[in-house]
């Protein structure tokens, strides 16, 4: 059986979908954070799966400019990450209700 | 015929940017001294603010002396580009409407300054007291739709810190109440002036904001003006008050200080009114046919219910305050009553309301002032004590139950003569609201003056020489105005003729109802007769 | 094969970059980095007013490179006629009036905050380079927002813009309301650029570009058959996936859950950042897609919009009233002003003119106008709010706000003027703004929109009435007592007459007293005042530019 760009693109989905639930369910800020990593690395394959079919390359481009924008979002959120774990070892999303209306 | 002579008016509009737009300018001006002024001295700011609020007075007084009384249409007009690109402009003007209220503006804050005292902070309450007038100036003279609303508006800015800052007892929440339920009203206005604005762009030539244009040319569905119409006439019921959407206007008034008490009901009430006549009317005479007969009922209503309501009030202010939804009442009557009597006699009657009710609640303003109380129970006797006090009390009293001979009695007479011919029973209904007042008037007067003096009430100070001074201009006008309302009606009939013919070509199963009498004698020679006839039956008997 | 070689020639032939038509956004970037190098190379300028007066002279620079750019900017003649507006950088950027006004405001904005920022740091001492630093990189991306045609660039700047303000919004570290607000800011801002990026792929995949002009004019080829991919399902999904992305960033419910809780815990200067310049660029890469990209999908995207628009009027209205803290009440006010901009939004397409008032003139005017008055106001409360919050931002429960009146007169008058104007009183610019987006709404004949929009203005009044009474009102009950119930009744009252008796609810007796309000500050939030009143007063000042700005946007574009 031939895998098309359709099979990439469904997978895709259902990664992108993985990360989403993971999102809203999870609440560990790490693996929230680990959540939003796989949303991005989902469109990537999204991009080249789309960039295949269409013969185009600029999907493939942008797929560089994903990983470099994800690669500073790693920076920024973990960092974060620590700063909230270093007044709180155990923290968790839950715990974070200082601010509420 | 009123095509004619407003779009002469227009072609006139770009002569100076003088003697209207200064009417504005000046308590604008006066307020930003005041706020240069130091304030710790109290005496400086008031002078100030007195000489800002005579300079306007006298600017309005020029106007009105020169007013053209034969030209119904828009005198003064001057006429400002602003947003070219949505057809605004400033655009100011007046007419025979208009141009009492104009004056009784540039009248009644004067005196509001100089009769009363701001118990703290003078300097913020005179900076509001001008910026107070120079909203109210604008929103008479505005021609503009959208300048009109924009004045209408801003003038609760001040109001709102006079009688959340300066007021009595309840006051913050008196302020919000008021803010917020005439603001709530107005704001569908905004959404009616932008969708008339929009609907009629093709009929006007591209989209405009000149009531005169609107008024001459546009071509709106009836769905389309009626539902705009509704927007514009809850704004002004609210302001007015009209009787179901009246329940601020107790409150503000109780809770507001003396000066923004006779400023509100004095001027700002009749923003509403005018607000009818100017853009309800004029705009919509179509809707205004069709739909004024529930105007005239909420009028009648009004009229009833205040007076019912202000006799039974314990508080001095409170019945006041009450007065005025009855008095306004008569007032959105004559403007249904769509006839000349009627609609002249809502002019008079909203010039005449102010400088009486005005009047009151300066006298009950120094009346708390003296005797820290409003409560009618704890009053008493105050004839013998302060019997100057009781006689002026008596004259602006008699003038607001509408005694002939006195102002009040040329507004309510000519608003019952013009409905009687408009919707008979209605005018019938009305007149037990005039007997409902001489009711409650004369029977607050007769618990506050009359009487044993107990304890303060006999000690209580009369009215000193500065204060007979300051509200002696009042008393002149409404002994003038009632016994010689001639010059006054001769500058609002043709304004109010031009006005209904305007609704007759607009409107074409309508025409004007009118008894046959009034068109031999002339409402002026009307008033006279009346007033020979049935003077001599009642006179003064309550001394 | 091929395509490799090719793409490696066409990678070689590098684009021309016109240098002075970007000069603006350049000024701010190199600003920035000039900015961070000095102070590390110098180590005593991180301290004190270096950093600021920095940023303040690299935006306003950037400002009168903005003038030239303006009037650099010759007519080009277009298939559709001539138009003031010019391609840049291989088609990347467009710099027309549009792009012209948002750089204005992202710079106002910068302007105004630096002000902001340097009292707040100076009271927190946490005086450093580093805040500035970020705040003119998020404007960069902001800026580039606002003129990128291209779907990928649009993405990166709303990551350029969105991750310095994840990081600003964490900086204040003795709060961990901070480093709280800064995390759910993240998450949810990932979330948000997970669905634009989501988005953009669908949309490429659908299309084959990831150009405005080309999706545009993707509709027409299609209908000849020409495309390979013919979806538009998967574009309608990716055109959703864009919108729910921008929604999250300019907080429109049902996406404004982050908005109150980061509004409060961000540091206020970076709340006003956030606020006017974030949400500014945010709503203006809203526009330009939705304007320029999906235009013949005005049918499936207007009755989103309007639907997010009035969940936001609603919604955002009802909810402030609930609030006692008043960041979370300026917070939910945002939503509300977010409604009307949306409005905006709506309102821009439907080219049928009427009495040659061609209604989508007005929409992009409104919207324009409503930027930079919401800008202006904003940053003027956000800077009272900085002022009076006192230290660690403590002091924002509306409590805390009585009688700022009486001991911070200058303070609480331009409150009350920014929050009239917010409330859209007439002769201010809140009204003006308020006022073009109903006018463009009923050009558009959205009534009903409109009416909306103007009873959530009436209910969210009663949020700044509360301020405002907060402020002025509910001080000196207890000073009007003590001067006019002298002789009777004066024990009713019980405690507050007391204090009242004590001192005319002297300084000591407020947490005013200690109110620092330094010069910058004074100064940004004078200047926002002012500049409110008179952008009410005289709205015609920035007719041409919003003229241009029309013009540009009302008419087709080609490549």
């Amino acid at each position: 059986m031939e895998v098309t760009a359709t099979w990439y693109l469904i997978l895709s989905a259902l990664l992108f979908t993985m990360g989403l639930v993971g999102l809203l369910v999870r609440r560990n800020p790490l693996i929230m954070f680990m959540c939003v990593e796989l949303m991005l690395n989902a469109v990537n394959i999204s991009f080249v799966a789309f960039s295949g079919a269409l013969n185009d390359v600029a999907g493939r481009t942008a797929v560089f400019f994903v990983l470099v924008v994800a690669a500073a979002e790693v920076v920024v959120g973990l960092s974060l990450v620590v700063a909230l774990m270093r007044r709180r070892p155990t923290l968790t999303a839950d715990d974070l209700t200082a601010l509420r209306g | 015929m009123i095509a004619s002579t407003l779009l002469a008016a227009e072609t006139t509009a770009d002569v100076a940017f003088g003697t209207l737009p200064s009417l504005i300018l000046v308590p604008l001006l006066t307020a930003a001294v005041i706020m240069l002024l130091p304030a710790s001295r109290a005496d400086y700011v008031k002078l100030a603010a007195l000489i800002g609020s005579v300079i306007t007075g006298a600017i309005s007084i020029y106007v009105l002396w020169h007013f053209d009384v034969a030209d119904p249409g828009f005198q003064f007009t001057a006429q400002r580009e602003w947003i070219s690109s949505l057809g605004l402009s400033w655009f100011l003007g007046i007419d025979g409407i208009s141009l009492f209220l104009v004056v009784l503006t540039g009248i009644l804050f004067p005196i509001a300054i100089l009769t009363t005292e701001p118990h703290h902070d003078p300097k913020p309450y005179h900076v509001w007291i001008m910026l107070l007038m120079a909203g109210s100036m604008g929103a008479f003279l505005a021609l503009d739709l959208l300048l009109f609303f924009l004045f209408f508006e801003v003038v609760l800015v001040p109001m709102y810190f006079l009688i959340g800052g300066w007021g009595h007892g309840n006051r913050v929440y008196a302020a919000m109440k008021f803010f917020l339920y005439t603001m709530a009203a107005s704001a569908l206005m905004l959404v009616g002036i932008v969708s008339l604005v929009f609907l009629a762009a093709g009929d006007t030539g591209g989209a405009t904001f000149n009531v005169i244009e609107l008024a001459e040319n546009h071509q709106l569905s009836t769905l389309a003006s009626t539902l705009v119409f509704l927007s514009f006439a809850l704004a002004f019921a609210v302001k007015v008050p009209v009787f179901p959407v009246h329940t601020w206007l107790p409150d503000a008034h109780t809770e507001a200080p003396t000066a923004g008490s006779v400023i509100l009901a004095g001027v700002m009430l009749k923003l509403g009114t005018y607000g009818m006549l100017r853009f309800g009317v004029y705009l919509f005479p179509e809707v205004v046919f069709d739909l004024g007969w529930i105007f005239m009922t909420l009028g009648v209503i009004g009229i009833v219910y205040g007076a019912a309501v202000a006799t039974m009030q314990k508080d001095l202010k409170r019945l006041v305050a009450y007065s005025s939804v009855a008095h306004m009442g008569f007032i959105v009557l004559g403007i249904f009553a769509l006839n000349s009597q009627g609609m002249t006699g809502a002019v008079v009657q909203m010039v005449n309301h102010g400088i009486t009710t005005g009047a009151l609640f300066i006298l009950v303003g120094w009346i708390y002032e003296r005797r820290h109380t409003r409560e009618i129970a704890a009053l008493g006797g105050l004839q013998k004590s302060a019997p100057l006090m009781a006689g002026v009390f008596t004259l602006v009293m008699l003038s607001s139950v509408g005694l002939p001979g006195l102002n009040g009695f040329v507004g309510e007479f000519l608003i019952l003569l013009g409905t009687f011919s408009a919707a008979r029973w209605w005018a019938v209904v009305a007149v037990s609201g005039v007997i409902l007042a001489a009711l409650y008037m004369l029977w607050a007067y007769q618990r506050t003056f009359h009487g044993p003096a107990v304890g303060e009430n006999a000690t209580m100070e009369d009215m000193r020489l500065s204060e007979l001074f300051g509200i002696l201009p009042l008393l002149v006008l409404i002994v003038f105005l009632g016994v010689y309302p001639k010059p006054m009606l001769d500058r609002i009939e043709p304004s109010v003729d031009a006005l209904i013919e305007h609704v007759e070509e607009r409107v074409t199963d309508f025409y004007e109802p009118e008894p046959n009498e009034v068109e031999r004698v002339g409402v002026t020679g009307l008033i006279e007769a009346a007033e020979h006839g049935e003077s001599g039956g009642e006179g003064e008997e309550d001394h | 094969m091929g395509l490799f070689a090719q793409t490696v020639v066409d990678a070689i032939d590098t684009p021309e970059v016109e240098w002075k038509m970007m000069a603006p956004l350049l000024v701010l970037a190199v600003g920035a980095i000039v900015l961070i190098t000095i102070t590390s190379v110098v180590p005593r300028t991180r301290r004190g007013g270096f950093p600021a007066a920095f940023t303040i002279t690299t935006a306003a620079v950037a400002g009168w490179f903005l003038k030239v750019v303006w009037s650099g900017l010759g007519d080009h003649a277009e298939t559709y006629g001539i138009w003031r507006r010019q391609w840049i950088v291989a088609d990347a950027l467009m710099i027309d009036g549009f792009t012209i006004f948002v750089w204005g405001v992202i710079l106002l904005s910068v302007f105004l905050c630096g002000g902001l920022l340097d009292s707040y740091l100076r009271r927190e001492g946490f005086d450093g380079p580093e805040w500035y630093t970020l705040m003119m990189i998020s404007a960069v991306g902001g800026m580039l927002l606002a003129a990128a045609h291209d779907l990928i660039l649009i993405f990166l700047a709303v990551e350029i813009l969105s991750i310095a303000v994840y990081v600003l919004a964490g900086l204040h570290l003795r709060r961990s309301d901070s480093q709280e607000a800064a995390f759910k800011y993240f998450i949810l801002g990932a979330l948000a650029s997970a669905f634009l990026l989501y988005g953009i792929a669908l949309v490429y995949g659908a299309t084959g570009t990831t150009h405005l002009v080309d999706i545009f004019m993707y509709r027409s080829t299609n209908a000849a058959g020409l495309s390979p991919l013919t979806n538009s399902s998967m574009m309608l999904a990716g055109m959703a996936m864009i919108m729910i992305g921008f929604a999250f960033k300019i907080s429109a419910v049902p996406f404004h859950v982050w908005t109150p809780d980061v509004y409060q815990g961000a540091p206020t200067p970076i709340t006003a950042f956030m606020a006017s310049a974030v949400k500014a660029a945010a709503f203006a890469g809203l526009f330009r897609i939705m304007w320029e990209g999906f235009t013949y999908y005005v049918d499936d995207w207007r009755p989103v919009l309007s639907a997010l628009a009035i969940a936001s009027l609603v919604v955002g209205s009802f909810l402030a009233l609930a609030q006692t803290n008043v960041k979370r009440m300026l917070a939910y006010s945002s939503i509300v002003h977010a409604g009307f901009i949306l409005i905006a939004v709506y309102a821009v397409p439907g080219v049928t003119g009427i009495g040659g008032d061609d209604p989508s003139r007005l929409g992009i005017e409104a919207f324009l106008f409503y930027l930079l008055a919401y800008t202006l106001m904003t940053i003027g409360t956000f800077g009272v709010l900085t002022a009076a919050g006192g230290v660690d931002d403590a002091n924002h429960e509306l409590a805390d706000y009585r009688g700022l009146s009486k001991s911070q007169p200058v303070l609480a008058g331009l409150m009350a003027v920014l929050l009239f104007a917010q409330a859209g009183i007439p002769f201010t610019a809140g009204f003006v703004a308020k006022f073009r987006v109903i006018a463009a709404a009923a050009a558009n004949e959205a009534y009903i929109l409109g009416a909306v929009a103007m009873l959530a203005a009436v209910v969210s009044a009663v949020l700044y009435l509360r301020i405002v009474v907060t402020m002025f009102l509910v001080g000196d009950e207890l000073v009007a007592h003590a001067v006019t119930d002298t002789d009777d009744d004066a024990a009713t009252d019980g405690v507050a007459d007391e204090t009242a008796s004590n001192d005319h609810l002297g300084e000591a007796s407020t947490p005013f007293g200690q109110v620092y309000t330094p010069k910058p500050l004074l100064l940004a939030v004078m200047l926002a005042a002012f500049g409110t009143i008179v952008l009410g007063v005289f709205p015609q000042l920035v007719e041409p530019i919003l003229t241009d700005a029309a013009d540009s946007l009302s008419t087709l574009r080609q490549r």
